[in-house]
């Protein structure tokens, strides 16, 4: 094993990235290695065959003293009852039924050992995928842990260990959805990763958890070592590796300040009575959720429902499309939650980043590609049974559903018509259904143009200022090359927003304002004075977003987002946010919570 | 051979702990001991760990324990106290 021996005490090193979550942490290092191993077949030649033995039984040496030192570690660092996982590990790699296995395949079929460990793993997960207990099914996890542990000693890297302490800084390339789904995020202390940007999805999920998490830091993943110290400063955007005595004396004064100034939970008073701006216009605030981790924050932070459900998560989670049944459960769960203000699902946005392995194929540009409304109409019976899942959740609880990604009214017919279908099938089979509205997400620019007839086909409008900026902008939000070009405050951006929600109004339906704009103070109160009434933010925000509405009048709003309007570039409506909101509410806005201002060399 | 029936009461039922403490002890024994559902269902060498976690129990089930060899009685006896404590899980 490849220990590196410190003998002296490293020099501090900075690194400046993106804050996408704020926070102060000390902490330490947990390197988590996200990309997919892919595991090829080689034919061997008879005379090989021992050779690939030995190598699989070195392999099994290698990864067995790996994890007698992890559990020596997990055991003095975390107490017993988090070592005995590693020990179950441990009797895995000594079991005969695995060990003789990938060894007769290797015989058998002079297969290379890392094909055969596959073979072997896959074989026993099938089985264990029939197991009815969860708890029982979900040892396969152990098992694809073990066998993933043998590949990567097979390939002579370091093993990543997906164990999370108290003190974890999850240091990482990139943190995909599922990767995102398998970690127990609610123990992270803070999330830093060279990739991402301000909307990735990491970004979202850390804001909903209130962790810590800066993006964009290049090449920190190559340079930091799982148990190396570090200082994640959120606040800052900055990240120092091998702290000196004194920089982390300094920052655990400030991790100290910074939990007891943090948002504490409103009073209950405060966060159930009505929001009203100052002259009396009702705002409604709602919580955008994906994790369950997140749901605690709805009841907590005050939330009026569920402005928006990210259901894809459940396949995330699992890797395969839910069962009818495991989403209607799901469905419920959060219709329970929202309780009677309801909560609005949107339908799996599938496809591009956010894939869940049904089509392995790569398309060239994803974004633009087989997703959302897209890949639901593509594949029927995905749509078919989410929509059978949600009419069967809604007799028991408050649901909506919205349709991601809509470009025109076709979109919409065409869903539509599949939904009422299984509703009218769903009445045959004579099972309970309740009610549902169906919404469509603007998020397409081209569905901006024609909102007025999208308007006369549904029931609301989920405005989803992620992609919206995205699209409408042409920057990829998840690339921090092009992140200066990512601008929400685009005069072309409140332009759609307020035509959007001006067709909305003509037409009497609703408009939920739900991306990432609605969850920062400034620009949710640049949204209110467009005329938005509903927003929907990740739970953590609402306390916020609640002070500084309740702190202004809409007329102000109104009038500045009017003249914002009309600018011609994105640097002129931050520079009139940042020069009127600091004259008419300083209290409210103190300068870092403005748009800094450019500096130009 | 001796043979006795068991009782898991433990919360989690055979889960990874549980497992990995009756494989343990399974080990330091020469008998060959086998746990089998009382239905006949399912089987398994409590030597190895797959093999004991695939038998899949639940809290609640009820299993056959066989041990045969020259240490049966010993193993019988040390396996059974391990059910019977349920695995010495405070949350029984």
């Amino acid at each position: 094993m490849r220990e590196r021996v410190r003998t002296v005490a490293k020099k501090e090193e900075r690194w400046r990235g993106l804050s996408v979550s704020d926070g102060v942490v000390v902490g330490r290092v947990l390197r988590i290695h996200t990309g997919t191993r892919q595991i090829y077949r080689t034919s061997l030649d008879e005379a090989d065959v021992a050779r690939e033995t030995r190598r699989f039984r070195a392999a099994v040496r290698l990864a067995r003293r790996q994890l007698l030192a992890v559990k020596a570690r997990a055991e003095r660092e975390l107490g017993p009852d988090h070592a005995y996982i590693f020990d179950a590990h441990l009797l895995m790699l000594e079991d005969r039924k695995l060990l003789d296995e990938v060894e007769d395949y290797i015989r058998r079929e002079r297969a290379n050992a890392e094909w055969a460990i596959k073979v072997a793993s896959d074989r026993l997960l099938a089985v264990y995928s029939e197991i009815k207990d969860d708890y029982l099914r979900e040892r396969g996890s152990d098992i694809e842990d073990v066998a993933q542990r043998l590949l990567v000693a097979l390939s002579g890297e370091r093993p990543v260990s997906r164990q999370l302490t108290q003190e974890s800084v999850i240091v990482a390339e990139d943190l995909l959805p599922s990767a995102m789904a398998e970690l127990d995020l609610t123990n992270a202390r803070a999330i830093a990763t060279d990739g991402g940007g301000w909307t990735s999805h990491m970004a979202i999920i850390a804001r909903g958890l209130g962790i810590p998490a800066v993006v964009g830091l290049r090449d920190l993943y190559r340079r930091a070592r799982t148990g190396d110290e570090i200082i994640v400063d959120a606040l800052s955007g900055e990240i120092i590796l091998y702290p000196s005595r004194q920089t982390i004396a300094s920052y655990q004064a400030i991790a100290t300040r910074e939990r007891l100034t943090a948002p504490a939970t409103p009073a209950d008073e405060e966060r159930t009575s009505a929001l009203r701006t100052r002259d009396g216009v009702e705002i409604t605030l709602s919580a955008n959720v994906e994790l369950p981790a997140e749901y605690e924050g709805v009841k907590k932070y005050g939330a009026r429902g569920i402005g928006l459900y990210r259901s894809e998560f459940l396949m995330a989670k699992r890797g395969r499309l839910p069962s009818e049944e495991e989403q209607r459960e799901a469905y419920l769960e959060v219709a329970r939650l929202a309780g009677e203000d309801g909560a609005t699902v949107r339908l799996f946005d599938l496809g591009g980043d956010k894939m869940g392995g049904l089509e392995p194929e790569t398309e060239r540009n994803p974004a633009l590609g087989l997703r959302a409304i897209r890949f639901s109409l593509t594949h029927e019976e995905v749509l078919r049974s989410q929509a059978r899942a949600i009419f069967r959740a809604a007799s028991e609880g408050r649901l909506d559903v919205v349709l991601p990604m809509i470009s025109d009214t076709t979109d919409v017919k065409r869903a539509r018509r599949i939904i009422d279908e299984e509703r009218a099938k769903l009445e045959q089979e004579g099972c309970e259904i309740g009610p549902l509205r169906v919404g469509a997400m603007i998020e397409v620019p081209a569905a901006v143009w024609v909102a007025d007839k999208l308007a006369r086909e549904v029931d609301f409008f989920s405005l989803g200022t992620n992609d919206l900026v995205q699209y409408l902008l042409a920057v990829d939000r998840g690339n921090d090359e092009v992140a200066e070009w990512f601008r929400s405050l685009h005069p072309a951006v409140l332009q759609s927003i307020s035509h959007t929600i001006e067709a909305a109004r003509a037409a009497s339906i609703p408009a939920v304002v739900c991306g990432e704009m609605a969850a920062t103070p400034a620009y949710a109160v640049l949204l209110v004075g467009l005329g938005a009434t509903k927003l929907s933010m990740n739970p953590s925000a609402i306390p916020r977003v609640r002070r500084v509405i309740s702190g202004i009048k809409f007329k102000d709003a109104e009038e500045i987002a009017r003249k914002s309007l009309t600018c011609e570039s994105a640097d002129e409506v931050e520079e009139l946010v940042r020069v009127r909101f600091a004259r008419l509410w300083p209290d409210l806005f103190p300068p870092e919570t403005l748009p800094a201002p450019k500096v130009r060399e | 051979m001796v043979e006795r029936r068991v009782l898991i009461i433990n919360r989690l039922g055979l889960h990874a702990r549980a497992a990995a403490q009756l494989v343990r002890m399974a080990n330091s024994y020469q008998s060959m001991l086998r746990l089998e559902r009382l239905d006949g269902s399912a089987s398994a060498d409590a030597k190895s760990i797959l093999s004991v976690l695939m038998l899949a129990a639940a809290r609640g089930t009820e299993l056959r324990l066989a041990a045969e060899g020259a240490d049966e009685r010993e193993a019988i006896g040390a396996l059974c106290e391990l059910f019977a404590c349920g695995f010495g899980e405070t949350e029984v």
